[in-house]
């Protein structure tokens, strides 16, 4: 037992040393970006120039509060995803931000310097209609909340609840609005489409309805239409007249109906007229100033006065506006295009109009991305009482700038990298005197001394090239540290020596599209596609790498629309992001299924196949070389389609006219089981050994098929006894079920990993109420059965497939394993964790071969004794504190040194490192003692050199003897 | 001090009982489903973290309650309290706080279906025993996480504790300062020292093990230490 124990500590200390991180490696090597998401709300701390406090609430849920110089994150907090996190309103006053999430669920308050909650209140169940802040004689004392049939008063100090009161006839009105303008009642106005408005008047002090009236609005859909204006004035617009009514009269009131035409107004032809309004504090009534909108690019600013609307000042074009306040002036920020790159924003006094001096900012249009889509203006006053602001511009694509005047850009966020949807990882190219170098050997022989004079030429050329480092080298060392920049652009990106610098294409949701340098995390480059859904799927692949110089490299992203399955191609160079001039084929059927052969055509372009719902193969590019080549190799060429909805697994083969033919089908009854997953293999992964040599020096084979298939299932019947999870592995080319394994009593979200000659799962164990992972790994045995070529037409004999599972005391988001260029190095598992930590479990720990007795051959072999629990070590995250929120996938990509595989975590968050699994045994460390060596180099040479004088004294003293 | 000896006697007899019937009820009721999930009376966790040393304001903002991972989630208040809302009833969750700075033990919170709350350690080996922890729950910290290795650094303590070199050093000490401390040509000395020996080796008749070993082997290899002297006497005599 105590000889056990041993090997186990061993085995941990073995460990210990093979994938932590140091802790002056922090930021060497690694770095993440933070993100929020798409803003729905922001609101600036406090109206003073000093104030640098921003305060955001997101489409991912969550709320955040930002550095307004630096763009920087002073904190965040990520609610969970989904529906049941959404923020339906976020209401600020003074240090509390209070919202309601989740359709009315929570209500919260959070306090904003140190971003921790003030209280939490739970939410009577109705849908969430409308929120607002409410205050009596200049101070905010309540939060009030309406719901479909409810409306309730909480106490802004500590969330209690001051009164509920039901609404009245809520089954036929539609209450949208809440209203409160600093007298001692809370309106909420409701609307019977096309029929009439509903007022309701509550008593802020007992909830008590003080008057209710009913107004007939035969023209009235929706109260989007209709703000709150001056003394509590609802004014309502269609497309041909404003509408006013006073919310305090006594008598049952009319609606005043005002014509556009009257007033000289006409709204663009099939626009929606909008209003825009604003109340700078919530215990006062709202400006009688307010914006209509009356076309794409057309603002009007108006007044209500006595009763009568007088315009103030005409904006056209001006394509946003937006009110702020600071102390008791209020000012109308204006933006209108100047020109196709760049637009100016304006201030405008808010009750008079006036255009305010020296106020004009130039806001730069990014050509790459999208328009402009609100603005949040931050207005102070100076010290010489005029009104000084800074502006945040959000855009379509989801990025955030904030500018200062006079027109200087403090910080850029691309929010749209929130939701990586993928992403990969292309070699840089290599420098212009390595591309002449290489260039010498594409062009044609002509002659032997031309041939000398032009390598002697390239190599004069690096020899310059290397003085001028040099002299770069010694010029930036006279300069201060701080001067020296290591800026990267695009022009002085190239390959360095072991390639562990590379370009990150990533493709987001949003439909904007990044190329990251992988060392620092610059954004290089970015191009925003415009017309891209918002639910469509996406699939990124590398055509042609940097290796084939006079080529540009290029990249094809498919972008496939999820509800009518019709795709696109966008083909650009991963390098610059710019649009290739080559023109993709136009797909007019539903793509089912894509796939990139190893085949290139005569300029070094990998030739991509999309196969539409009749099962015709589109190929590209489909030059004629191509057509022949496919025609050639079609008989080899064979593909696998998946329709989850029927359970039905199918494989083609092509055929020389590019039309398929079924060869296999496999029915996976979906009464039992859905298929979730299919997994196949990555292409560029190299296994560098064959097989495991045994304790007793006989080598068990690896089973490596490249075409093996893993095939998810999860049960349909969801009872904790009755429910499983299924694994299949399906040959691709032949649809032979290779090996079946059932996990019972467990359920899904299942995740899995496949390579090599291994298959790693996850999945929810119903019975014990824990995670478990379980792996499967396929050897030939002890003989190979044709050790030249795998052909899966020509396998005989089934593979032995071995099998353990093991107890992982965590839940997952995701999973993925390292890769390196040849395989040699010992492969780890990178386990996404809820915690946002990334850890690296060694594959060794997930070996089916795991003795449960440790005997003298399972020892000779490094096995692990087995032990039901795998451990969670904080030294094995990669990511030490740069905990990656909502990790939703990770991108591992080989580097040029075989010991190191690059890695990009992404969620919200993303995180580049680089891990070694086998430590770093192809280069010197970067601790390594290089004052110890050389100083016992030195060292020694000085003994031999003295004791050799001394030896040399000593043999003549001897010979005079 | 009679009667509350046996108050508290009776107080555990009852706890461990109530201990067992949760786990019992434990055993039947599986973890939150889709259909306890839908009807919406949900239950509230709540409990207390506290960092030693370190005030609450500090590091909540970067710190959340996640229970059965990112099923539920919860924030911390100012004062470090915490409550997660809507967890259904008739389950069993693992309660995390989650912080990059500071290390915490997760427990499992029981909520039965009649709504009655327990907390207990996770032990996901042994997964229905119990051992206690208050509830509401009172989360300690343990320490700052430890994410660095520490650099191997060459001290030249850690060179000379080596014992490999050890070895090597102790052995030449010897050596070079015996010789020098002990004047072996004292002739007292060297009586002392000759007693010493026959202390050591009190009785004179039994024959030493390393001569007796030495003779084994010398006898054996005789023939063969012959062979080689004569190959020697050969070689010298040609020299000469």
């Amino acid at each position: 037992m105590a000889n056990f124990s041993a090997w186990v500590t061993l085995f941990f200390h073995l460990f210990y040393f093979s994938s932590a991180v140091f802790e002056d490696q922090v930021g060497k090597f690694d770095w993440r970006q933070q993100y929020v998401g798409e803003v729905r709300f922001a609101y600036f701390d406090a109206p003073s120039q000093a104030s640098k406090k921003l305060l955001l609430a997101t489409e991912k849920n969550i709320i955040a509060s930002l550095n307004s110089r630096t763009g920087d994150l002073f904190w965040r907090q990520v609610d969970k995803a989904g529906p049941e996190g959404h923020i339906d309103i976020l209401l600020v006053h003074g240090q509390d931000a209070v919202m309601v999430v989740g359709n009315g669920r929570l209500l919260r308050s959070w306090e904003t310097n140190i971003g921790g909650l003030n209280w939490e209140v739970v939410l009577d169940t109705g849908s969430f209609q409308s929120a607002g802040l409410v205050g009596m004689q200049d101070s905010v004392k309540y939060v009030s909340v309406l719901k479909k049939s409810a409306i309730s008063l909480h106490y802004l100090s500590n969330g209690h609840q001051k009164w509920v009161e039901n609404l009245p006839d809520s089954d036929t009105v539609q209450y949208q609005a809440v209203y409160s303008g600093g007298s001692g009642e809370v309106y909420v106005l409701g609307v019977v489409p096309h029929s009439h408005l509903a007022i309701v008047a509550y008593n802020i002090e007992d909830g008590e309805i003080m008057k209710q009236t009913s107004v007939e609005a035969p023209w009235l859909s929706s109260l989007s239409s209709c703000v709150v204006v001056g003394t509590g004035v609802l004014m309502c617009v269609d497309s041909v007249s404003l509408y006013t009514l006073p919310l305090q009269s006594e008598e049952p009131a009319e609606m005043n109906q005002i014509l556009l035409q009257s007033l000289g107004l006409e709204v663009a032809a099939g626009f929606q007229p909008v209003l825009v309004s604003t109340q700078p504090h919530p215990a006062r009534s709202p400006l009688s100033e307010f914006f209509l909108r009356l076309g794409p690019d057309h603002h009007i600013l108006l007044q209500l006065k006595d009763g009568i609307i007088s315009p103030l000042r005409n904006f056209q074009p001006a394509i946003l506006v937006s009110f702020a306040t600071t102390g008791e002036k209020t000012v109308a920020a204006v933006m209108s295009p100047v020109n196709d790159t760049a637009c100016s924003i304006t201030l405008f006094s808010a009750d008079s109009g006036r255009r305010l001096l020296d106020t004009s900012v130039i806001f730069h249009l990014d050509p790459n991305g999208g328009k402009p889509l609100r603005l949040h203006v931050h207005a102070f006053l100076k010290k010489d009482d005029s009104v000084g602001y800074r502006v945040l511009v959000q855009s379509e694509d989801h990025a955030l700038t904030f500018l200062q005047q006079p027109g200087r850009v403090l910080w850029t966020r691309e929010e749209a990298l929130a939701e990586v949807v993928t992403m990969e990882m292309v070699d840089l190219p290599l420098t212009g005197t390595q591309a002449e170098l290489e260039g010498e050997f594409g062009k044609k022989a002509d002659g032997l001394l031309p041939m000398v004079l032009k390598r002697l030429s390239s190599q004069l050329i690096l020899l310059q090239a290397w003085i001028a480092h040099l002299w770069k080298l010694f010029y930036d060392a006279r300069k201060p540290r701080s001067q020296v920049k290591n800026e990267v652009t695009i022009e002085t990106l190239a390959r360095d020596e072991f390639n562990l610098q590379k370009m990150m294409v990533m493709v987001t949701a949003s439909g904007k599209l990044f190329g990251i340098d992988s060392k620092s995390g610059t954004v290089l480059w970015k191009h925003y596609l415009q017309n891209v859904q918002p639910n469509a799927a996406f699939k990124l692949m590398v055509q042609r790498t940097t290796a084939h110089f006079p080529h540009p490299p290029q990249c094809t992203l498919l972008i496939k629309d999820k509800e009518t399955g019709l795709g696109s191609l966008h083909v650009f160079n991963p390098i610059f992001g710019k649009k290739s001039h080559i023109t993709p084929p136009v797909l007019p059927r539903p793509v089912l299924q894509s796939l990139l052969l190893p085949l290139m055509d005569q300029d070094y372009a990998k030739v991509l196949l999309l196969i539409d719902d009749q099962y015709k193969v589109t190929a590209f590019p489909s030059t004629k070389h191509v057509l022949q080549l496919l025609q050639e190799v079609a008989s080899s060429i064979f593909f696998y389609l998946v329709d989850s909805s029927q359970g039905r697994l199918s494989g083609f083969r092509l055929r020389k006219d590019l039309s398929t033919e079924l060869i296999w089908e496999v029915v996976i009854p979906t009464e039992v089981q859905r298929i979730v997953a299919v997994k196949g293999k990555r292409a560029n992964e190299h296994v560098h050994s064959q097989g495991r040599v045994m304790g007793d020096r006989s080598v068990l084979y690896k089973y490596l098929n490249p075409n093996l298939l893993a095939v998810v299932t999860e049960s349909t019947d969801l009872h904790q006894e009755r429910s499983f999870v299924g694994i299949f592995l399906v040959d691709g080319v032949t649809g032979r079920i290779i090996h079946e394994a059932v996990q019972r009593k467990a359920r899904g979200p299942v995740r899995c990993v496949h390579s090599e000659n291994w298959v790693v799962y996850e999945y929810w164990n119903t019975k014990s109420r824990r995670n478990e992972f379980s792996v499967l790994e396929l050897f030939e045995g002890t003989e190979l059965y044709n050790s030249t070529v795998f052909s899966s037409l020509d396998r005989p004999h089934l593979p032995q497939v071995l099998q353990q599972s093991y107890i992982f005391p965590s839940p997952i988001s995701t999973m993925e394993a390292t890769l390196t260029e040849k395989g040699i190095t010992s492969r780890h598992l990178l386990v996404g964790l809820p915690s946002g930590a990334i850890l690296s479990l060694p594959k060794m720990f997930l070996d089916p071969r795991r003795p449960e007795i440790l005997s003298e051959q399972s020892r000779e072999e490094n096995l692990i004794p087995y032990a039901p629990e795998l451990p969670i070590r904080t030294e094995w995250f990669v990511n030490y504190n740069q905990t990656v929120s909502r990790v939703r996938g990770i991108y591992t990509a080989p580097s040029g040194l075989e010991s190191t595989c690059l890695v990009v975590a992404y969620g919200l968050d993303i995180y580049q490192t680089r891990v070694y699994p086998s430590k770093q045994f192809d280069v010197l460390k970067d601790d390594y003692d290089y004052v110890l060596i050389s100083s016992v180099l030195i060292g020694l040479f000085f003994a031999t050199m003295i004791s050799k004088r001394l030896a040399q004294v000593k043999l003549l003293n001897r010979a005079w003897r | 001090m009679l009667p509350q000896w046996s108050v508290s006697r009776t107080w555990i007899v009852f706890s461990s009982l109530f201990a067992i019937c949760n786990a019992f009820s434990d055993m039947e009721s599986g973890p939150g489903s889709a259909a306890t999930q839908t009807n919406g009376d949900g239950f509230k966790i709540e409990g207390r973290a506290v960092v030693p040393g370190v005030k609450a304001q500090d590091w909540i903002s970067t710190a959340r309650v996640l229970v059965e991972g990112e099923e539920y989630v919860g924030f911390f208040r100012t004062d470090g309290s915490f409550a997660v809302n809507d967890v259904p009833s008739g389950g069993s969750y693992v309660v995390e706080i989650v912080s990059p700075v500071y290390r915490f033990e997760p427990v499992r919170v029981d909520i039965s279906s009649k709504g009655k709350m327990r907390a207990r350690l996770v032990n996901y080996i042994k997964t229905s025993e119990v051992v206690r922890q208050p509830y509401p729950l009172q989360m300690r910290s343990n320490g700052p996480h430890s994410y660095f290795m520490k650099r191997e650094t060459w001290g030249w303590t850690d060179f000379l504790m080596n014992p490999m070199v050890m070895m090597m050093v102790l052995p030449l000490l010897i050596i070079v300062l015996l010789p020098k401390v002990v004047n072996t040509n004292d002739p007292e000395m060297r009586r002392e020292m000759e007693q010493s020996m026959n202390m050591l080796n009190p009785n004179h008749e039994l024959p030493d093990v390393s001569e007796f070993m030495t003779k084994l082997f010398s006898s054996k290899s005789s023939g063969k230490s012959g062979g080689g002297g004569k190959g020697g006497k050969s070689g010298a005599l040609k020299r000469r």
